[in-house]
């Protein structure tokens, strides 16, 4: 396979952690991306807030700590990770992972994010 | 126009699949090429070999295998979507020491890499969600 040229590619994630296999595959998409070398941004928006949290014991339904998953972007590459702050307030989030370096941003620096991707995700 | 698609939903469950694959039918006869048609997620199971609607309903499968093979279209299913959905060629069934495939000849097994390959060699991707 060729290595393709660099996209700016969003993926957006709008499903909480484990209600379905939404986050898990949408990691799994932004891994490839980056194992690819291409522009990757994530943008965290609506219910996915939660696969932020930093409290998260998910052994006891059997899964995989998202959050814990998350922190393994940086090293395949993904270091634009964006949380829509408007998505936090309206769940009273105050508190996520520290260790997760991602960036809250507004309701229009999202749609610049939009407007720049060659290709978006949703999930 | 260079289109690649991307199918997310399960045939029956979900209307996206029929949208997709009626999407690429108008794309091809109106002259336009497909690169790729990519299955994630649910989408997976369009490959299924074994799938069997009623008699009377329209059968998605086999209009799939016949789009493909009319075309020859490039299909790649994701092999780790379809593992963990239950969706095996026969050299993945063995790998997995399953006794049994059910997917498709018309259908490659592969990763994400070509989802990405696809975003790059296309002008546009269309999503077809779950």
């Amino acid at each position: 396979m060729n290595q393709p040229k660099i996209q700016k590619i969003l993926i957006v994630n709008q499903s909480a952690p484990y209600s379905s296999g939404n986050a898990k595959e949408s990691l799994d998409l932004a891994l490839a991306a980056g194992t690819f070398e291409q522009d990757v941004s994530i943008l965290f928006t609506g219910d996915a807030c939660y696969q932020l949290l930093a409290m998260q014991n998910p052994k006891e339904i059997d899964s995989k700590k998202l959050s814990q998953m998350l922190k393994v972007l940086p090293i395949y590459g993904v270091e634009n990770l964006f949380v829509d702050e408007q998505s936090l307030l309206d769940r009273n989030i105050k508190h996520i992972d520290h260790d997760l370096k991602i960036t809250k941003i507004s309701a229009s620096k999202a749609r610049e994010l939009y407007q720049n991707a060659t290709t978006v995700f949703r999930f | 126009m260079v289109f690649s698609i991307l199918v997310l939903g399960a045939p029956f469950n979900s209307q996206s699949a029929y949208s997709a694959y009626r999407f690429a039918k108008a794309a091809l006869e109106s002259e336009n090429t497909i690169y790729r048609v990519f299955f994630y997620q649910d989408g997976i199971h369009n490959s299924s070999a074994i799938a069997t609607p009623p008699q009377d309903e329209f059968d998605l499968y086999e209009a799939w295998q016949t789009l493909q093979t009319q075309y020859s279209l490039d299909f790649v299913t994701c092999i780790a979507a379809a593992a963990r959905r239950g969706l095996l060629n026969e050299t993945e069934a063995q790998r997995h020491n399953k006794n049994n495939s059910n997917m498709a000849k018309e259908f490659d097994l592969s990763g994400l890499g070509q989802l990405i390959e696809a975003t790059a060699l296309s002008d546009q991707v269309i999503t077809f969600g779950q």
